[in-house]
């Protein structure tokens, strides 16, 4: 198919205190990255992080990032994440760093991996829990890691919003 | 984006995971983030991971965007993150990261779900041919859209076909329904077929015919005849004692207006008269409209009288309740029909005024739907509505007075009213109608229910028949409708004209031979004096013999079956059914009476019908030859009389208020949908109010000014009258200041009196349409200062009603202005005679740029400072084009006041009307157009008195009451004569 193409980079965000992470902002973000691209590439990146350049996806929970690059000139931009040292949102700087995990030529992609990666840091926290309670807690999470039982409700759900939607 | 695309793209991101942050608009989780950094305690902690654990992240919504409170996530942060709410987060996260990778995007289709290369054709409606796991969702969407059309196909099942639509019953229905919410006429099918209609006033009329026919109408109108149908004028019946109808009716009238209800010719029931109405005992200042009237010829020994009053329908909810207060008729007698007490009874005053549509029907015929509804009816499902269809049953139509004994009868739609107009219009009506044979012996001496064969018994009433007749057969004989005396009455009864209806229309044309056999003395009689006395009784007064004719009319399909059963096919059907005698009434409609050429032009008969014989009589009338008219027609026969026509030309009366509203509503929403490069700028022709004349304000204006300039004039008398129409103007400009400072003084008038209007006409020096001679008015005492000032004394606020031709080319338009001509536009005229007439230099649009900064804010915003400046220098100018000092103040008010600016259109608080543009305005046009009567172009509007009084006095006398006059689309101003007519 024709289509533009684009890279989408799944990225972590690495704070020293977690509760910081909170902060985070998708517009705020962008902005740490437009600006270290323009620091580290002048105006040619500026103006080519100005191009079809979003941040797709933020979870403020885990510190995850989706960001969008147009294809042509992703690792130009890519180069410059390692230059972002805090991102300043609500008047505060937080100190971090980006970490990439993935580049992906779709969002389905990043998705996919997102899944596997978290699975499996699950998978290793669960060993070194201190607590019985923690261990409790994340096989629990473990468990919800699944949509199966949800996904016929689910469906039928969406069935019934569909004939709202008829009537 | 569209509703359409909006719901696509939900369905798309359904499933898509957003963003979760905690919202950035809010400072209180700033704030309480700080303080539990500084005071850091498990307990807050625990809270916000209960909290958390109540709403779990992914089931509270996973927030997109910046949503105002943090997507339903604890306000406060936690210090630290546990390993617990760690895994928690991860595994949300994992959950809507695998929701929004199984469930597939892209189209809801099945298909989009199979790559290219899997689908095959005729896969939609063959389900087997999926992949198994597609198959449950194809079916059940092929099932849905199987419904879906089902569904759309039952609606469509609903509609009959087009016959059964069509047929009788079914048609009836239907057209019964149409006309609960406007009433119909008679003629309204007919009209239908061949007229624009327009909703108006609470009917469905016609407003102009589908064929060409302007000057075919016109033609019509000044050599044969035109038809209309006037039947939705409101008819209002007052009955009484004579002197306690006259006394209340008085309240309302007054004799410097031209003579009232009790005018002797009036009075007696020979004449029809018109005047003018006002609100009780409030002459000159709230006047109601015009209506014309008619009394019933006296009985003998019988000082109990009957009176008709016509109105027009917008004015009948102003002077229905005035009437009721006049005579004191507040108790309102119930239609006998209905005993049942709805609230609508408890205070039926109200009801009427509120619902100014309510028309009286025929007491045995209501509605249809609500009979259909009512079980013990029994009878045709559907019958033909008669009379108004959207007035309920329960609404009074009677209203009595206990003090007075005065009755006040609501016969809107009773009596059916269509008008010839034209010279031939006699010619037409003695053509078609045939006054009523007598009955043979037989039928006199059977027992009957119709009310003919009944008078036919009694010798006195035949023999006013016999009398009746005569004076119509006279009638034949005259040469055009306007030698008769204008608001002649004849009562008569005639035959259903259907029996004579011609196979073929032929054009009725006065009988040459008739006329010589009528006898010439009474020919002159008949001109000199009109019908006599007598002669005037119709039984179209009596409800009880109106009822009885429109119960019993032979309907078409039986007559026809008569007339098959004819052996001589086409002859005339004889013995003449008994059902088929009619009284009418005819009333003369006097032609144009004012000014000095065209006299009687546009005379004609009005024939008044008892209801639902509406068809039966206007067939026959068509196939003589008349042409029909509709609302178009009427505008221009009163605008050829000179007339004012109701209710376009009376701006102080309530329903000309509402009708300017509606008019000026409907020219913007117009000019509004062309789109601005198109429109007409009227900024830059100067015309402030081209869709709505602002009387009240001219008035104010010229009342100020004429004040100012007496003063002025006070002290220093020497002023020559070559150089006054310079310091009028100058005048005005010193005054200008004034006119936002004083409040609004008392409301302008539309001047009335005779005795000054008559005045004022000699003033003007009244001449021939084209302004080449002049023309013979009494003694008129001359124009002069003092006269004019105690002139003004009296009629300061007043607008004069005047007609203005133009000397050379030019088709004046409707709200054109009326301007002064200053002394070297004068002088000009004097010297050539082709000189068409100064131009207006364009004005500049100061309001174009204030536009387009607010169509851009953020250009509005940076750069408002820098480009306000230059443009008030610009009007602070004392520019050629922009002589008003007052308009950059205005602007700027305007500007900030207004934010719905109209590109061509001034804002609302507009300047000074008078002195906008470089020729002083006087007033506005109300109707003008090219006069095919008169060859030239000719206006009717009103100008201020003081104004006019002013510039007449200014100008020399060889010049005196030439105007100029300016189309609002146009710049070019062109000389025009002023004739007041009386």
């Amino acid at each position: 198919m024709v289509r533009v193409k684009s890279r989408y980079l799944l990225c972590e965000v690495n704070v020293s205190d977690k509760s910081q992470l909170l902060l985070l902002d998708d517009r705020a973000v962008a902005a740490t990255v437009r600006a270290a691209v323009a620091r580290t590439h002048g105006d040619y990146g500026a103006a080519l992080c100005s191009i079809r350049f979003s941040v797709k996806y933020l979870n403020a929970h885990t510190g995850i990032v989706l960001l969008r690059f147009p294809k042509r000139c992703y690792r130009l931009l890519w180069s410059a994440l390692p230059f972002i040292t805090s991102i300043e949102t609500r008047s505060h700087k937080i100190p971090c760093f980006l970490n990439c995990l993935h580049v992906g030529g779709t969002i389905r992609t990043c998705q996919k991996f997102l899944i596997k990666y978290n699975t499996q840091q699950l998978h290793r926290m669960l060993p070194k829990c201190k607590d019985e309670e923690e261990k409790q807690h994340i096989r629990k999470a473990i468990l919800n890691c699944s949509l199966a039982g949800e996904t016929k409700e689910a469906f039928e759900e969406e069935s019934e919003s569909e004939e709202d939607e008829v009537e | 984006m569209s509703a359409a695309k909006v719901k696509m793209r939900e369905k798309k991101m359904r499933n898509q995971p957003a963003s979760v942050q905690y919202s950035s608009s809010s400072r209180n989780v700033e704030r309480n983030a700080h303080n539990e950094g500084d005071t850091s305690g498990g307990p807050s902690d625990v809270r916000a991971s209960a909290e958390r654990q109540k709403k779990p992240p992914q089931r509270s919504g996973w927030v997109r965007g910046h949503h105002k409170d943090g997507g339903g996530y604890a306000k406060e942060m936690p210090k630290y993150i546990t390993a617990g709410a760690f895994a928690r987060a991860r595994s949300a996260e994992v959950k809507a990261m695998l929701k929004a990778v199984t469930k597939t995007t892209g189209s809801s289709h099945v298909f989009g779900a199979l790559p290219k290369h899997m689908r095959r054709r005729a896969m939609s409606h063959n389900t087997k041919r999926l992949p198994r796991r597609l198959r449950d969702v194809a079916n059940r969407m092929r099932e849905k859209s199987l419904q879906a059309g089902s569904k759309k196909k039952k609606e469509q099942a609903k509609n009959k076909s087009r016959k059964a639509r069509r047929r009788h019953g079914n048609l009836l229905l239907e057209f019964n329904r149409r006309q609960r919410k406007n009433i119909w006429l008679e003629t309204h099918i007919w009209h239908a077929k061949r007229f624009h209609m327009v909703k108006k006033w609470g009917y469905c009329l016609g407003d102009r015919p589908t064929y060409k026919c302007y000057r075919p109408c016109y033609r019509a109108m000044s050599s044969h005849c035109l038809l209309q149908d006037l039947s939705y004028y409101c008819c209002i019946e007052l009955q009484g004692e004579e002197d306690k109808l006259l006394a209340a009716l008085s309240q309302m009238t007054s004799k410097q207006a031209g003579p009232t209800f009790a005018a002797a010719l009036c009075l007696s029931g020979c004449r029809q008269g018109s005047v003018t109405v006002y609100k009780a005992g409030r002459y000159p200042s709230q006047p109601l409209g015009p209506v014309t009237f008619l009394w019933r010829p006296r009985t003998q020994g019988s000082t109990h009288r009957q009176l008709w009053i016509w109105a027009h329908p917008t004015l009948k909810q102003d002077l229905l309740p005035e009437l009721q207060t006049v005579c004191q008729c507040c108790e309102a007698v119930l239609p006998p029909v209905v005993p049942v007490v709805t609230p609508a009874e408890a205070n039926p005053i109200l009801e009427s005024e509120s619902k100014p549509e309510n028309k009286p029907e025929a007491k045995p015929i209501t509605g249809t739907k609500r009979k259909r509804s009512s079980k013990d009816f029994t009878g045709p499902p559907a019958k033909k509505i008669l009379g108004d269809g959207t007035r309920l049953p329960t609404t009074p139509i009677t209203w009595k007075s206990s003090s007075t004994g005065i009755v006040i009868n609501d016969l809107t739609m009773e009596i059916v009213r269509y008008r010839l107009i034209g010279p031939q219009s006699h010619s037409v009506l003695a053509e078609t109608l045939e006054a009523a044979t007598d009955c043979n012996e037989v039928d006199t001496s059977q027992a009957s229910t119709l009310w003919w064969p009944q008078h036919c018994k009694d010798e006195s009433k035949m023999s006013l028949h016999q009398q009746q007749t005569d004076v119509f057969h006279i009638l034949k004989g005259i040469y055009s409708t306007g030698e008769l005396p204008s608001g002649t009455v004849l009562g008569l009864t005639v035959d259903d004209p259907r029996l004579t209806l011609p196979t073929k229309k032929v054009k009725a044309m006065p009988c040459v031979k008739q006329a010589q056999e009528v006898d010439e003395e009474k020919r002159r009689e008949l001109m000199l004096r009109g019908v006599p006395q007598h002669c005037c009784q119709s039984f179209l007064w009596e409800q009880s013999v109106r009822d009885n004719v429109t119960d019993n009319k032979i309907s078409e399909q039986e007559l026809n079956c008569m007339r098959s059963e004819v052996l001589v096919p086409g002859s005339r059907l004889s013995p003449t059914p008994l059902q088929g005698r009619v009284p009418i009434l005819l009333l003369h409609q006097s032609g144009k009476q004012v000014g000095h050429e065209m006299n009687s032009w546009g005379a004609g008969w009005d024939l008044l019908l008892p209801k639902g014989w509406g068809m039966a009589f206007w067939v026959p009338l068509v196939y003589r030859g008349v042409r029909i008219g509709g609302l178009n027609m009427s505008l221009k026969h009163s605008q050829n009389k000179a007339a004012p026509h109701f209710p376009h030309d009376y701006p102080d009366c309530p329903a000309g208020i509402r009708f300017q509203e509606e008019q000026e509503a409907e020219l913007l929403d117009k000019f509004k949908r062309h789109p601005p490069a198109k429109r007409t700028n009227y900024i830059k022709h100067g015309c402030l109010a081209p869709f709505c004349c602002p009387w009240q304000q001219l008035a104010e204006e010229w009342e100020l000014l004429t004040r100012d300039g007496g003063e002025e004039r006070k002290g220093d008398s020497k002023i020559q009258t070559t150089t006054q129409t310079d310091t009028v103007m100058e005048e005005e400009m010193t005054s200008q200041q004034d006119i936002t400072l004083t409040k609004p003084l008392s409301r302008f008038t539309v001047l009335r009196d005779r005795k000054s209007l008559r005045l004022l006409s000699g003033w003007c020096r009244p001449t021939t349409s084209k302004g080449q001679r002049l023309c013979r008015v009494g003694e008129v005492p001359p124009l002069s200062r003092s006269a004019v000032m105690s002139f003004l004394a009296a009629h300061g606020m007043s607008l004069v009603w005047v007609r203005l031709s133009l000397f050379s080319k030019g088709k004046p338009e409707f709200h054109a202005m009326l301007c002064v001509p200053t002394t070297e536009d004068l002088k000009l005229l004097g010297k050539e005679l082709g000189n068409s007439g100064p131009q207006e230099p364009p004005h500049r649009d100061h309001f174009k740029s204030r536009i387009k900064h607010q169509k851009d804010p953020k250009k509005a915003t940076t750069s408002s400072l820098s480009s306000d400046k230059p443009e008030c220098k610009g009007s602070e100018l004392p520019s050629a084009s922009d002589p008003d000092p007052t308009t950059s103040e205005d602007l700027n008010s305007s500007f900030q006041a207004s934010s719905d600016l109209i590109l061509g259109l001034w804002p609302d608080p507009l300047p000074s009307v008078t002195s906008h543009c470089s020729r002083v305005t006087l007033g506005w046009i109300t109707q003008g157009d090219f006069s095919l009567s008169s060859g030239c172009g000719e206006a009717l509007g009103f100008v201020s008195v003081a104004g006019l009084l002013n510039t007449l006095l200014n100008q020399p006398v060889e010049h005196r009451g030439k105007l100029l006059l300016r189309n609002p689309t146009s710049l070019h101003y062109r000389f025009a004569k002023i004739n007041i007519e009386v």
